[in-house]
């Protein structure tokens, strides 16, 4: 898919979320990607067009309803840079 | 920017026995940056309502919790606090346990960040979490969050 922004989101906007966008950047710069902007924000800011793919850890998952589930990544361990790596293949590649 | 030294001082470091719940242990966690006039006592609450309304979704990754809440619950100063628990506790039943509590106040969304590419870099390695969760003394621990990368 063709994705220029990631959203990452958490409950606050500043925690785990600002953690994930970091290894997001180390992961694509990894796979050679660019010109793809990362930003880290709360849940309530994840919308449909709001960015081209969210990334959330799994508590939240079931917070996030009105985006579609393709341009979701649910992490199960938010510190896990191999599980990040191969779900965002997975979606890039695709 | 703040860096590691300026964000965390060892008296906001400290090893507990153990806990009987984990709203206990989010007051525990905080309390040193209440006591230095960091965070409102509010920040307590508002991360036992955050957790309750979300989710623990500061528990990162086995063994580690992220603990925070958004800087209108009551921040008044950026700051780091770390309690490791000799006694795990859960913050869900189906676990996973927590024995390294790292409470965050932040005062916006960007400040922190050399702080935390420096805590995704030593999480990254799940030895660091058990290398910080069975440190002999609170020194070692503060030692472990301080030293220079190498």
């Amino acid at each position: 898919m063709q994705v220029r922004k990631i959203m990452c989101a958490c409950g606050s906007g500043l925690g785990s979320s600002l953690m994930v966008e970091m290894n997001i950047q180390d992961v694509l710069k990894k796979m050679g990607v660019e010109g793809v902007e990362v930003v880290h924000s709360t849940t309530s800011d994840v919308h449909p067009g709001a960015a081209d793919l969210f990334v959330v850890g799994r508590d939240l998952a079931d917070f996030i309803k009105d985006v579609d589930k393709d341009e979701i990544i649910v992490l199960q361990n938010i510190v896990d840079k191999g599980e990040l790596e191969e779900k965002l293949r997975a979606k890039l590649e695709a | 920017m703040a860096g590691m030294a300026e964000m965390l001082k060892r008296e906001n470091v400290q090893i507990v026995e153990g806990v009987d719940s984990w709203e206990e242990s989010v007051r525990v966690a905080v309390q040193p940056l209440v006591d230095q006039g960091y965070v409102e006592a509010r920040y307590i609450d508002g991360i036992i309502s955050n957790a309750k309304e979300f989710g623990p979704y500061f528990v990162i990754c086995p063994d580690l919790a992220l603990l925070h809440a958004r800087p209108d619950q009551g921040v008044l100063k950026r700051q780091l606090a770390v309690t490791v628990l000799r006694r795990p506790v859960r913050f869900k039943e189906e676990g996973p346990d927590v024995r390294v509590l790292v409470t965050l106040a932040a005062t916006d969304a960007d400040g922190h960040i050399e702080v935390m590419r420096r805590l995704a870099t030593m999480f990254c390695d799940p030895d660091n979490i058990t290398k910080i969760a069975e440190a002999n003394t609170a020194d070692e621990v503060y030692a472990f969050f301080t030293a220079p990368i190498e």
